[in-house]
């Protein structure tokens, strides 16, 4: 049997990955496929504990996650389509009005 | 009534400057109804010292109500026979500030007067206050008004004079708000009556009450303002208003000095004695220092300004002191520098209005085309000089007798302060009115007007009352020191030896 | 069960979704040249209607649907200050939104999905509720701060708010995974009784670091503060006024339960740096602003500052003082904004603190309200402001956090520099030429500005009531 330790590095190593993704990319499309990648990070750590505790809330959980993650998506993409829109390039260092 | 008394005399300004937000704007229409509310508000205050019994030392006319549980902060009023004097001078001065304003200010009228109303308002509750949180509470209140005061209506580097002003007094208070709240977390209350029996009790180690000590006093000493920290007065002062200026030198100052009287006094005797030979030093410094400066001083008005910062000297040598005369003679010194400064700014103001200069070099000769102007002139700068039979003398002369009482060198210095303020004064008005009419500007300046005069004669009475009379002030004041000198009546006794 | 008392016990929630979601319908229905001035009218009644219903709710405290809300004197507090703020934004926006030609009635309604996360998020006591209604009032403000659709800056402030909120909520998750983990429950109350029992992991100190960083995004406190100035920028003015409140009222109401209620460990450290911090960076950048959204957002990167030394203080004292000067903070900061975005005409023109000179002799009463809310910002008496700062200093000095309190009064003589810079431009110096033209406030606006003048008065004059109702409510986190 796997153990549940090995479930959760994995979901460390894929939210860090999301984590470095969302700070060193610059496309925007790609910053949010890095924050879906964090979410489901947490999806999987949701579904070991749950398999740990032998509850079935935590799977329920990654419901819930998934459904706000998809109007998430709604809204972010609605979003970028503006800003791809006002300034037709989505590179964030060309999104540049307001000083960072 | 008399446990309302003090609530209406504080707020009735604040009332009228409410009140006078609903008005139209029509500038006659706000300063009429800004002299009958300070007249009004005079009245009022004229309550307490008729009815105040005299030979008593404790507060009078108290009115204590829980504000707010928590913290416990109390609505806590009173008034003893010192801070009973300052409340009636600023109702006395309003007035006065009132009508020297009717005509030098013309734009933003409405809003001068409310700021006055609500400075006024603030003035009182500082002296009136006997829950320290109250006490802080008004005395930031003040500063608001007064510094938009200069701000808005000042001349031309208004805006840097007001946020000195600013900045100095903020930054002193922060450590006085410090102190207050330390003291609250250590005792549990906010009451200053309740906070002097736990000094007293010795609840509070000597270290910590040293650094409370030092918060109260740094505020108090910006305010007053002891010598190296006075350079933001004079530059208020020239900026300011004329009425700016008459309750800036009249009761402003007055708010540091009886704060040091009442609390760093009252509260912490011990450190108080310990560290007054440094403090004393200060206020000889200050003494003639601001004279010094005074006399070569080519601006009538920071000329006046700089003698303040000398008069004041005496009131802070005064309350360190310890000595029954010296504290009276300080608290009558303020009464006094209150009226004849605040006097002295509305003369210098009127000049202004005329000529709009406060080179004393511009002026010459103007006993000829001024005579009723040069007699008030003369009067006041005599009372503050120290002539006998004027208010300035009785305050000087107690104040340099505990002086001496306490260390004959103190007195000694100080007493040469009287003689150089002696010299730029009766200088100054050498220059200004003796002489050739030497411009032809001046030759033909119309002399004070009848509403001037309705201004000028109550000072002119007052320092000459306060001169003749100063029992009717010094019996109230007596018994309030006295409790006040009460736990460092030992002290002193080894302060004289 | 589910109960009759549970719906009540979500009465201001179920209020809020369905006038919002008829406000969308309406919209829908309306023909696009028609005013959408009845749709903001609705929205406003809803948020009294959501008033109302919180005075109605607080006759039934306790636990509902299975123990995931709970309603008690600390949530009554958070929803009735999220629904007044909500009104107030209502009401300022009338103005804003015809003065920039904007025509969309979600915009009422997406403040009202808003408001519905955030007083959701102050009464959940079920970590993944709070999330859900985290990720509500978040998604609503994302669209609203993007609502000058013409105006590239309010998009780019949209797509960072939309980012770096995602980015940040993603981290509060995973603490919430973690601490599921840990503890077996995600419910605050089971958590907090497994904490008592003894279970330490270093999971739970993850857990509780995660959820510090997600939440630490949402105050704007440093060093997760960033992007706030930038958002504050480029968002309509009301919005901000909204955002930089509610949002953080709730998500402060979220904090003081993981950390009080759940009794987590390993928190004081955190906390204590980051305010020390963000008060620091706060007030340091606001002195160099010219731009007033920009200097405001560095100030409410301040005060949010200020009010983590009050968590730091840890004590009833502290968590009733944190829950005053939010309510304070809220109420100066919607009206400040309100000022701004009235002031600011269409296109948002005049915004930097330039165009402020002189405006206390063109709109002495404008100009006079503003001063109101920058003296209570400072922390001068007789304004909600000083006495919120002082329940916070009181209650970190009761703590013996010397240093603390040390850095927040030296923090706050800074503050009071650039806050008093726009009173001496309104008051004291001319309008440059041409001078910025000021529109007569609206009758809606107005009464917004008198409200919440008059409130942030009386939290200067009469503390005492506020405060006990908070301390009530602080009462029952420490318990």
């Amino acid at each position: 049997m796997v153990p549940i330790s090995y479930y959760l590095v994995l979901s460390a190593i894929l939210f860090s990955l999301g984590v470095v993704g969302f700070l060193i990319k610059r496309n925007l499309i790609t910053l949010f496929m890095s924050i879906e990648l964090m979410l489901n990070a947490v999806n999987l750590a949701f579904v070991a504990f749950a398999w740990q505790w032998k509850s079935l809330n935590g799977q329920v959980f990654v419901f819930f996650v998934m459904v706000v993650a998809a109007a998430e998506a709604a809204v972010g993409l609605a979003i970028i389509i503006a800003v791809f829109r006002t300034r037709e390039t989505l590179n964030v260092d060309r999104v540049n009005l307001l000083k960072l | 009534m008399s446990a309302a008394i003090l609530t209406l005399v504080t707020f009735v300004p604040l009332a009228g400057a409410l009140l006078m937000m609903f008005f139209p704007r029509r500038d006659e229409l706000a300063r009429w109804f800004a002299l009958v509310v300070t007249l009004l508000g005079f009245v009022l205050s004229l309550h307490l010292p008729l009815h105040f019994t005299r030979a008593a030392s404790g507060f009078q006319f108290e009115i204590n109500i829980q504000w707010i549980s928590s913290p416990n902060i109390h609505y806590h009023l009173g008034v003893d026979g010192i801070s009973m004097w300052l409340v009636v001078l600023t109702t006395f001065l309003s007035p006065l500030c009132v009508l020297i304003s009717w005509k030098s200010v013309h734009e933003r009228v409405k809003e001068f007067f409310i700021l006055l109303l609500i400075l006024e308002t603030a003035l009182i509750g500082v002296f009136v206050s006997l829950d320290l949180f109250l006490f802080y509470f008004f005395w930031e209140a003040s500063l608001i008004p007064m510094a938009l005061i200069i701000g808005m209506y000042g001349h031309e580097r208004r805006v840097y004079a007001a946020v000195k002003f600013f900045l100095f007094t903020m930054i002193g208070s922060v450590f006085m708000l410090a102190a207050i709240i330390w003291l609250y977390a250590r005792t549990g209350s906010f009451e200053y009556t309740a906070i002097q029996r736990a000094m007293q009790s010795g609840q509070i180690g000597w270290e910590a009450a040293l650094w409370c000590f030092l918060g109260f006093f740094l505020a108090f000493a910006v305010k007053v303002p002891i010598f190296p920290l006075h350079t933001w007065l004079p530059d208020a002062h020239f900026e300011a208003p004329t009425a700016g200026s008459v309750l800036l030198a009249g009761v402003l100052l007055k708010m540091g000095t009886y704060g040091l009287l009442r609390f760093n006094l009252g509260l912490f005797p011990e450190q108080a004695r310990e560290h007054a030979p440094w403090i004393i030093t200060l206020a000889i410094i200050g003494i003639i220092y601001g004279a010094l400066v005074a006399m070569v001083q080519p601006n009538l008005k920071k000329l006046v300004a700089y003698s303040s910062v000398s008069h004041l000297g005496f009131v802070v040598l005064g309350i360190f002191s310890f000595t029954q005369a010296g504290v009276d003679g300080a608290v009558y010194q303020m009464l006094a520098h209150g009226v004849s400064t605040g006097a002295l700014f509305m003369l210098v103001g009127i000049l202004y209005e005329r000529r709009h200069t406060f080179e004393i070099s511009e002026f010459g000769g103007l006993a000829t085309p001024m005579p009723v102007y040069a007699t008030f002139f003369m009067i006041i700068m005599l009372s503050s000089v120290g002539l006998p039979l004027l208010n300035g003398f009785v305050g000087e002369f107690l104040v340099l007798s505990g002086a001496f009482q306490a260390k004959a060198v103190y007195g000694i210095l100080a007493a040469t302060g009287v003689i150089w303020s002696a010299c730029y004064l009766l200088w100054t008005y050498q220059r200004v009115f003796f002489g050739k009419v030497n411009r032809d500007a001046n030759a033909v300046l119309p002399d004070i007007s009848a509403r001037e005069r309705i201004a000028l004669w109550p000072t002119a009475l007052a320092a000459v009352a306060m001169g003749v009379a100063p029992l009717l002030w010094l019996n109230a004041i007596e018994p309030a020191v006295r409790a006040v000198l009460s736990p460092l009546a030992q002290m002193a006794e080894g302060l004289v030896r | 069960m589910i109960q009759a008392v549970d719906y009540i016990r979500v009465l201001p929630e179920i209020v809020l979704t369905l006038f919002g979601v008829a406000i969308m319908m309406v919209e829908g229905a309306l023909p696009p040249r028609a005013s959408r001035k009845p749709l903001g009218w609705l929205a406003f009644v809803g948020t009294l209607a959501a008033l109302a219903a919180t005075v109605y709710q607080a006759g039934y405290p306790g636990m509902a649907f299975f123990g995931m809300v709970r309603v008690d004197s600390f949530s009554i507090f958070f929803h009735f200050l999220i629904a007044f703020i909500a009104a107030l934004v209502v009401l300022s926006s009338f103005e804003y939104l015809d003065a920039q030609q904007i025509r969309g009635g979600e915009y009422y309604g997406l403040i009202l999905f808003g408001a519905v996360g955030m007083v959701l998020m102050s009464s959940a006591v079920e970590l993944v509720l709070i999330f859900i209604a985290l990720e509500i009032s978040s998604i609503s403000t994302y669209v609203l701060a993007g609502f000058r659709r013409r105006a590239p800056s309010s998009i780019e402030s949209s797509i960072k708010y939309f980012l770096l909120g995602s980015f940040a909520t993603a981290f509060f998750l995973y603490g919430v995974a973690l601490i599921f983990g840990a503890t077996g429950s995600t419910r605050i109350y089971m958590i907090a009784e497994t904490i008592q029992g003894g279970k330490h992991s270093a999971m739970v100190f993850t857990a509780v670091a995660l959820m510090f960083v997600g939440i630490g995004f949402k105050i704007a406190a440093a060093p997760f503060h960033v992007w706030t100035p930038d958002v504050y920028e480029g968002a309509p003015a009301p919005v901000v006024g909204l955002m930089s409140t509610a949002p953080k009222a709730a998500a402060f109401a979220v904090l003081l339960r993981i950390f009080f209620a759940a009794a987590t460990p390993g928190w004081f450290w955190p906390v204590w740096i980051s305010a020390a911090l963000s008060m620091t960076l706060g007030n340091i950048s606001a002195l160099v602003q010219d731009n007033v959204k920009r200097l405001l957002a560095y100030s409410s990167i301040a005060h949010a500052g200020y009010l983590l030394v009050a968590f730091a203080a840890a004590r009833d004292i502290g968590i009733s003082a944190a829950m005053f000067y939010t309510a304070a903070y809220a109420l100066m900061n919607v009206g400040a904004f309100a000022v701004v975005s009235h002031f600011a005409s269409a296109g948002e023109r005049y915004v930097t603190l330039e165009d402020y000179a002189g405006l206390g002799r063109r709109s002495p009463v404008l100009a006079a309200t503003l001063t109101i809310f920058l003296l209570s910002l400072i922390g001068i008496p007789i304004t909600g402001g000083f006495f919120a700062k002082f329940y916070v200093f009181s209650a970190a000095l009761k703590s013996n956090l010397v240093w603390l309190v040390i850095i927040a009064v030296v923090n706050s003589a800074i503050a009071a520099y650039y806050y008093l810079r726009i009173i001496v431009l309104m008051y004291m110096r001319d309008a440059r030429e041409p001078a910025p033209t000021v529109q007569n406030v609206s009758a809606p606006l107005g009464v917004a500005l008198a409200l919440t003048v008059a409130a942030t008065i009386y939290l200067g004059v009469l503390p005492g009531r506020v405060l006990d109702y908070a301390s009530r409510g602080a009462a029952l986190l420490v318990r």
